[in-house]
């Protein structure tokens, strides 16, 4: 029946009209490839035209900023960055070491505490696992808002308010149950017959986690570390509730400092702290960018 | 070297009981297989073994010691996994010391241990490498370097071939029986192959759903399957069952007629022969012949399986040798003799017709 | 018993510094607040106790309670519809292997990780101020804009708009999902000569289902959360004319501008309750719209 119907025509007529038709629709997806780039392309530039307009206008002289659709500064005026550096009582020195300090311990309690959390919730067996693990998941929903009163009143009790402990322990423990969950999915792909032969081969639990399992976590580790760090370097309720003395101030609580201060006049300055203020954010995003996409993927969080 | 002894042995998840009441000894120095379908139990046996799963119900003892509440790690075997299980992040030489190291074993006994088990299984050139740097059957040599370096009582073997394809099986089952027969350490392998048991064990037990079917040499389970399940499971293609019903001049097999055998032994309702396809005679040489058809033939060059469909439409399976010319669509006689069946009761038991016979 | 003991050590171990955090950073939190939502408590004296008179002040009384359910509910029901359905278009488009995505992907994403920060919400401000480049865009068109953050009208739409602006992480959850649907349905629709429309509505929509089921929880909980963007943008009051007052702000004041810690606890569980409620119904729900492949019936 086959041969019948292709002996039918030529064998080149055939062949003539299948180009013809993979020739049309090559042409087809290629225009239609055109236009994703164009959309995309444009779509990109909105959404990167309010960022890149605050970094020119960190470079302007207060009276260009507003009204002007052209973002290129006619003169730049790199001294908004010196006058915005030392425009509050302290200077943004101080600020950025007193972010630092709180985003590094931050990254490593989150790092320690959580990956102790998910290696029992992945990989141990203990009673009341599933309920505690329900519970873990519960706390991703509820609002830091609902905790906070009562935080609130226990720190001031310890005589912790206006220190950097109410930002920093809770991390030590495990507090952020998303970096839990993303470990306990990274921790549930590696095959769990290598924990197995490591306890043949004499390991305790804890020498597991700590030969085995964490050095294969890597990837996951770095992924939690860069969302811990970026998370907290923003942060901004927490330290508005705990630090009162501008000596302890992080650099967003200084911004927002600023726009009190300052904000009617001095834009140029306030948009100079504020390229500098996600900076270390922006350098993080693009270094380590792979990291963090996988890490949504891999959660489906975020 | 080490005796193993299980005593009524259970192991359930939650309600589910997955072992019921096993009771085995294994010799010391015995290369003992457990095979059976998927889910029959048999890597749950290993694992409660090697100390990976708790043991519900029982005793399991290495030797005089019960070990049920021993851990893994202190029960001095060894164990090799289906996936290999090497360490991803270790060297090849950092994986086989691994085990050594946790023992706080000095420096250069682990060197000495590590070359020897390297030397043995020609991975020497590998050394320095990472595990996804191997070839599959170089993973394999590399697990099992592993489990040697630790000079053990007792290896374990869970499947450790399937990951490989048949060539690189072939070999390594070779290589594999040649070590057992250099080291004589115990060991216990699981698989679901029947050729794997067949060709390297020293005693075999056949499990399903989670008993023990039967326990005994190749010859053995070959030659006397205790009852129907070890009977069609072992051996390849599959033993034929037909159904007989007995009377006063013997068995009556559908096809075929009425076998001259007579005996206390054959009695009751029912009755299956099972008949090897290499047992049946083609042409009417035996004691009852069936005359069939032939619908298949499959041709392996030294022999051909040729597939025959009975009166009652019962289709059988033949084995002969490859210079046997037969044609799809031709008739042929098919002939038993009673000396070669095997019996089987209603209660799917064997019935010894012939064994002390054939076993002397 | 020792065995049991030996078996839940480590667990237990690996999971104590969650255990304590959970019970006196989670659990023992909420619980207090429960409590302290029936005193009357400034801090300074012991709470008062109160009975239920606050919950009754707040459902019956309390007008600013209910604009700030207002103006949240409303920017919830705005930005998380928006920034979903632009994150699954733009998600679709780029799926399908383009040359460059990743530079695509990473700048559209960029916004999703500034945009909690204080610096972008104080961008916004001026993004949207009377002489801002909003306005400045609209006047090459010969459109007069509002004055966007004094109009108690529009102003919400400055912080909708700032949550469509981010919606490069649903965005990549999505492309995830979309990843995860085999092309072999698709040829077979094609050869099936299905249209593209159906394509979508057939194959695409129903197999991301689960995805959107769950970006949607999340961006709920996430949209009922929003602060700090907020408390910069209105000046930390929820202004102009509490047009911005958005529930997560009002509790802030009552708690630590007013000191009324007995009554914002009230309101911290009204708010749990709230989104309780929006993730039990989600829940519930999706049984009915939500496809997942291995279900059997």
């Amino acid at each position: 029946m086959a041969e019948t119907l292709v002996s039918e025509r030529p064998a080149a007529g055939t062949a003539e009209i299948a180009r013809g038709f993979r020739e049309a629709r090559e042409k087809r997806e290629r225009r239609a490839r055109l236009l994703k780039h164009i959309f995309l392309i444009i779509l990109s530039f909105i959404m990167l035209y309010p960022l890149l307009w605050m970094v020119a206008s960190s470079l302007k002289p207060d009276n260009q900023i507003f009204g002007r659709l052209s973002i290129w500064p006619t003169d730049f005026v790199w001294q908004n960055y010196v006058d915005g550096w030392f425009a509050l009582r302290e200077s943004f020195t101080t600020f950025y070491l007193n972010s630092m300090l709180v985003t590094v311990l931050s990254v490593v309690g989150n790092l320690i505490s959580c990956s102790f959390a998910a290696y029992a919730f992945a990989r141990l067996d203990f009673t009341l696992k599933k309920f505690w693990f329900a519970l873990m998941m519960m706390t991703l929903m509820i609002p830091y808002h609902v905790v906070l009163i009562p935080q609130y009143v226990l720190f001031l009790n310890l005589g912790w308010v206006d220190t950097y402990l109410p930002l920093i322990v809770p991390k030590f423990l495990a507090s952020e149950a998303f970096f839990i969950f993303l470990m306990v999915q990274f921790f549930r792909q590696l095959p769990r017959e290598l924990d197995e032969a490591a306890m043949i081969d004499g390991c305790s639990p804890y020498k597991i986690y700590w030969a085995i399992i964490l050095p294969l976590s890597l990837p996951a580790m770095a992924t939690a570390a860069i969302f811990s760090f970026i998370w907290t370097w923003e942060d901004f309720l927490a330290p508005l509730i705990y630090l009162n003395d501008i000596k302890n101030y992080t650099v967003p609580l200084a911004l927002r400092q600023f726009v009190d201060a300052e904000s009617q006049s001095a834009f140029g300055q306030l948009f100079a702290m504020s390229v500098l203020s996600l900076l270390p954010v922006f350098i993080f995003f693009v270094v380590f960018q792979r990291f963090i996409i996988r890490g949504i993927a891999m959660t489906g969080l975020k | 070297m080490a005796s193993i002894s299980l005593k009524n042995v259970v192991k359930k998840y939650g309600t589910v009981e997955v072992v019921h009441n096993i009771s085995l000894d294994i010799h010391s120095g015995e290369f003992l297989v457990l095979v059976g379908p998927s889910g029959c139990g048999k890597s749950t046996l290993l694992r409660m073994i090697a100390g990976l799963e708790e043991i519900t119900d029982g005793t399991i003892s290495i030797g005089d010691r019960v070990i049920n509440d021993v851990p893994a790690a202190r029960r001095n075997l060894s164990m090799v996994f289906q996936s290999y299980a090497l360490y991803p992040h270790m060297s090849v030489r950092k994986n086989l010391a691994f085990g050594l190291t946790n023992l706080k074993m000095p420096r250069d006994e682990i060197e000495r241990r590590v070359g020897e088990a390297a030397r043995m299984l020609q991975i020497g050139e590998l050394m320095e490498r990472k595990p996804r740097q191997l070839s599959g059957g170089q993973k394999q040599r590399v697990a099992i370097g592993r489990a040697i370096v630790r000079e053990p009582e007792l290896f374990l073997f869970d499947e450790p071939l399937s990951n490989l394809d048949a060539e690189l099986r072939v070999q390594m089952r070779v290589e594999l029986a040649s070590l057992y027969n250099r080291l004589g350490t115990t060991m216990i392998y699981v698989t679901h192959d029947q050729v794997e048991a067949m060709t390297m064990a020293t005693r075999i037990v056949v499990l399903s759903n989670g008993n023990i079917e039967q326990v005994g040499t190749p010859y053995e389970l070959y030659n006397f399957p205790r009852n129907l399940f070890v009977a069609s499971f072992i051996g390849s293609p599959r033993m034929n069952l037909l159904q007989a019903v007995p009377s006063d001049a013997g068995p009556e097999i559908e096809d075929f007629g009425t076998l001259p055998l007579t005996g206390e032994s054959i009695t009751g309702t029912a009755l299956t022969v099972g008949v090897r396809p290499e047992q049946f005679t083609v042409g009417t040489g035996g004691d009852v012949t069936a005359h069939g058809k032939i619908v298949l033939v499959e041709y392996l060059g030294s022999e051909v399986f040729v597939h025959v469909a009975l009166p009652s439409g019962k289709t059988v399976m033949v084995k002969v040798p490859g210079n046997a010319l037969h044609k799809s669509g031709e008739t042929i006689d098919l002939s038993i003799s009673a000396r070669d069946a095997h019996y089987f009761g209603a209660d799917k038991l064997r019935i010894p017709v012939f064994d002390q016979k054939a076993a002397a | 018993m020792q065995r049991s003991l030996a078996k839940n050590t480590p667990g237990y171990v690996f999971l104590s510094p969650w255990l304590i955090g959970f019970i006196c950073l989670a659990a023992g939190p909420i619980l207090a607040s429960l409590v302290l939502s029936f005193t009357k408590y400034d801090m300074i004296n012991p709470p008062q106790f109160v009975g239920l008179d606050q919950y009754e002040y707040m459902f019956t009384r309390d007008r600013r309670f209910y604009k700030a359910l207002q103006v949240t509910f409303s920017y919830v029901l705005l930005s998380v519809p928006l920034r979903l359905i632009v994150a699954l278009a733009v998600a679709m488009v780029l799926d399908k292997a383009i040359r460059a995505i990743g530079i695509y992907r990473a700048l559209l994403y960029l916004p999703s990780i500034l945009g909690a920060s204080v610096a972008v919400a104080i961008l916004w401000r001026q993004v949207f101020a009377g002489n801002g480049v909003i306005n400045t865009v609209l006047a090459q068109f010969g459109i007069q804009g509002p004055n966007w953050l004094a109009d108690p009208n529009v102003s919400l739409l400055s912080l909708v708009a700032l949550s469509m602006w981010q919606f490069g992480a649903p965005m990549l959850i999505f492309l995830a999902g979309l990843r995860a649907i085999p092309n072999e349905l698709y040829e077979a629709a094609e050869i099936d000569a299905a249209s593209p429309v159906r394509k979508f509505l057939r194959i695409t929509l129903p197999l991301l289902a689960p995805v959107i089921f769950f970006n949607l929880v999340l961006q709920m909980i996430d949209a009922f959360k929003t602060f700090s963007s907020v408390f910069i943008i209105s000046n930390g009051l929820g202004s102009p004319a509490d047009s911005l007052l958005f529930y997560t702000l009002y509790l802030f004041n009552e708690a630590f501008k007013f000191f009324r810690m007995g009554y914002a606890s009230a309101l911290a569980w009204v708010l749990l309750l709230i989104i309780a409620a929006f993730t039990f119904i989600a829940f519930l729900t999706s049984k009915y719209w939500v496809y997942y492949e291995n279900e059997r019936d």
